[in-house]
């Protein structure tokens, strides 16, 4: 007798991919912040000093598989999912203070202060959760989460767009008019949803992708497709660049500020970078060599090395 | 009543009033609800309906939060979707609201009537750095009566006013109540548009200048 919906399936199953040496979780957990369920992963001693990590937009907790295991020797090392993203729970609305929310929540729920390391996005919100709760944060690792360019904020290869604010704002009335029944359209299978995030991030090699993405994405009827909520970018407001820095005045954790030294999508021009540090009272600055904004998953030795120096000093 | 849907979230519409003629969609304060139109109603000419933002009245709570003032434009703008084109009128955080969707569906908005009231203010123009922002995270207590705690977190967006100004400059028509209380500076900015002029504090007389 044939298995029901088989034939949706021309490639078969997909076994768990493995990479070397990436780390899986020791633990998994759901975590509840304000109601909703977020993923928490977790390696080393559950006795060790906590330090949580957050990932960027469109990634997922298992993203740090091979930057943990090198801090994991030392620290009891937590990676949160934010939500609408991996196995987190989706939710109604997204927006920025409800991602630094959750990790403070997560922070407070350790009952001592941590660590706190982000990644683009993730290190933006580290810093603010830093800034908004001190008491959580011992120290902070920001990977090449500077904020978008001055001039603003546009996905790769996508041209600005010229027309006045309530014009696009109309444009994001029309998309809410049809939020609920927005879905992502499956890729006929998981090499191929590789190949598409591949031309976004050409430094990631294939292998790394598909044992990244195979956490990032789920098998449905007619293919593979992004676990991350299609609802999740498509906010509006007035934010603006030149706000991130300011806010950052408020940092009085020390902070290690790393990039990569080549030229990537998202990679800030130095003196970009350097103008916003400015802001900040305690910092360090680190480029690993030979890393894009991938830093973590592009060098993931060297760029643990250098963050267990700066935590241990 | 009604139930509409806003995304994953439903809605409610109030007709408050049948009738032909101009239809009017009314707006309510922080901490408001759809019920507070009573004597906007009775003035009205035509058909008059308004909404409970997510988070007040019988519309749903946002599973996590996150409220923000162009999210409740879109829960508006559901409401134009069943009603067709209609003026609005809007008090304190439902006059920025009706502000946004002014400019942002100029086609279906001929006029707005932006009035004083709770949520008017939201969090300033730009990010204060000299500000403990541990308030922030602090302020949700205690909730508004009625409301999810977490639709205070509309007490704190940033307002800028060239923002304002350009939703203003966008939308067709805007009256905007006037009376001896300070305005804020994003009311300020949509005061200088020319589609904007002045209105009684009076509702009886703004709602006039409004149908006329």
């Amino acid at each position: 007798m044939p298995t029901p919906g088989a034939a949706c399936y021309p490639t078969g199953p997909v076994d768990e991919p493995r990479y070397p040496d990436a780390v899986a979780p020791e633990r998994r957990e759901f975590f509840a912040s304000d109601g909703v369920r977020l993923r928490v992963d977790e390696w080393g001693d559950p006795a060790a000093p906590p330090l949580v990590m957050l990932h960027g937009a469109f990634d997922h907790g298992r993203g740090f598989d091979l930057l943990a295991p090198h801090l994991a020797e030392r620290y009891r090392v937590l990676s949160l999912t934010s939500r609408g993203h991996g196995d987190s729970e989706w939710v109604d609305v997204y927006a920025w203070p409800s991602d630094v929310s959750d990790a403070i929540n997560l922070l407070r729920s350790l009952g001592r202060p941590a660590h706190l390391l982000g990644h683009s996005r993730g290190g933006g919100q580290a810093m603010d959760a830093a800034s908004w709760a001190p008491e959580c944060v011992r120290q902070v690792v920001n990977i090449d989460g500077f904020g978008p360019p001055p001039e603003g904020f546009a996905p790769p290869g996508s041209k600005p767009d010229p027309r006045p604010i309530p014009a696009r704002f109309g444009d994001y009335l029309d998309r809410r008019r049809n939020a609920a029944r927005r879905a992502w359209r499956p890729y006929p299978s998981l090499d191929d949803l590789v190949e598409r995030r591949r031309a976004q991030n050409p430094r990631l090699s294939r292998e790394w992708l598909r044992y990244f993405l195979y956490h990032g994405a789920r098998e449905v009827e007619g293919g593979w497709v992004w676990k991350t909520d299609p609802e999740f970018a498509g906010g509006f407001g007035p934010w603006r660049p030149e706000w991130i820095a300011p806010g950052w005045r408020r940092l009085r954790a020390p902070l290690l500020a790393m990039t990569g030294s080549e030229p990537d999508t998202w990679r800030l021009a130095d003196a970009v970078v350097a103008e916003r540090l400015s802001n900040v009272a305690r910092v360090e600055r680190s480029e690993i060599a030979g890393a894009g904004h991938f830093v973590h998953m592009e060098r993931p030795r060297e760029t643990a090395a250098r963050i267990l120096e700066f935590l241990e000093r | 009543m009604t139930a509409l849907q806003h995304g994953r979230v439903s809605i409610e519409l109030h007709e408050l009033r049948a009738g032909t003629g101009p239809a009017l969609l009314c707006l309510h304060a922080l901490g408001g609800s759809g019920g507070d139109f009573a004597r906007a109603a009775a003035l009205w000419p035509g058909r008059v309906c308004a909404i409970d933002f997510a988070g007040h009245g019988r519309s749903a709570r946002l599973r996590g939060g996150g409220y923000h003032p162009e999210m409740l434009a879109g829960d508006a703008d559901a409401a134009l979707a069943h009603m067709g084109a209609a003026h609005l009128v809007g008090v304190g955080l439902g006059a920025y609201v009706a502000l946004l969707l002014a400019g942002g569906r100029p086609e279906l908005v001929p006029g707005a009537l932006l009035l004083p009231g709770a949520g008017l203010e939201g969090g300033g123009v730009a990010p204060d750095s000299t500000n403990d922002t541990r308030a922030f995270w602090n302020d949700l207590a205690p909730p508004l009566p009625g409301c999810d705690p977490a639709v205070r977190r509309l007490e704190r967006d940033l307002r800028p006013p060239d923002y304002a100004a350009a939703f203003a400059l966008a939308a067709r028509r805007l009256l905007l109540a006037e009376d001896d209380a300070p305005r804020p500076p994003w009311w300020q900015a949509a005061l200088e548009s020319p589609s904007a002029t002045r209105a009684p504090a009076d509702l009886a007389l703004a709602l006039e200048m409004l149908a006329n």
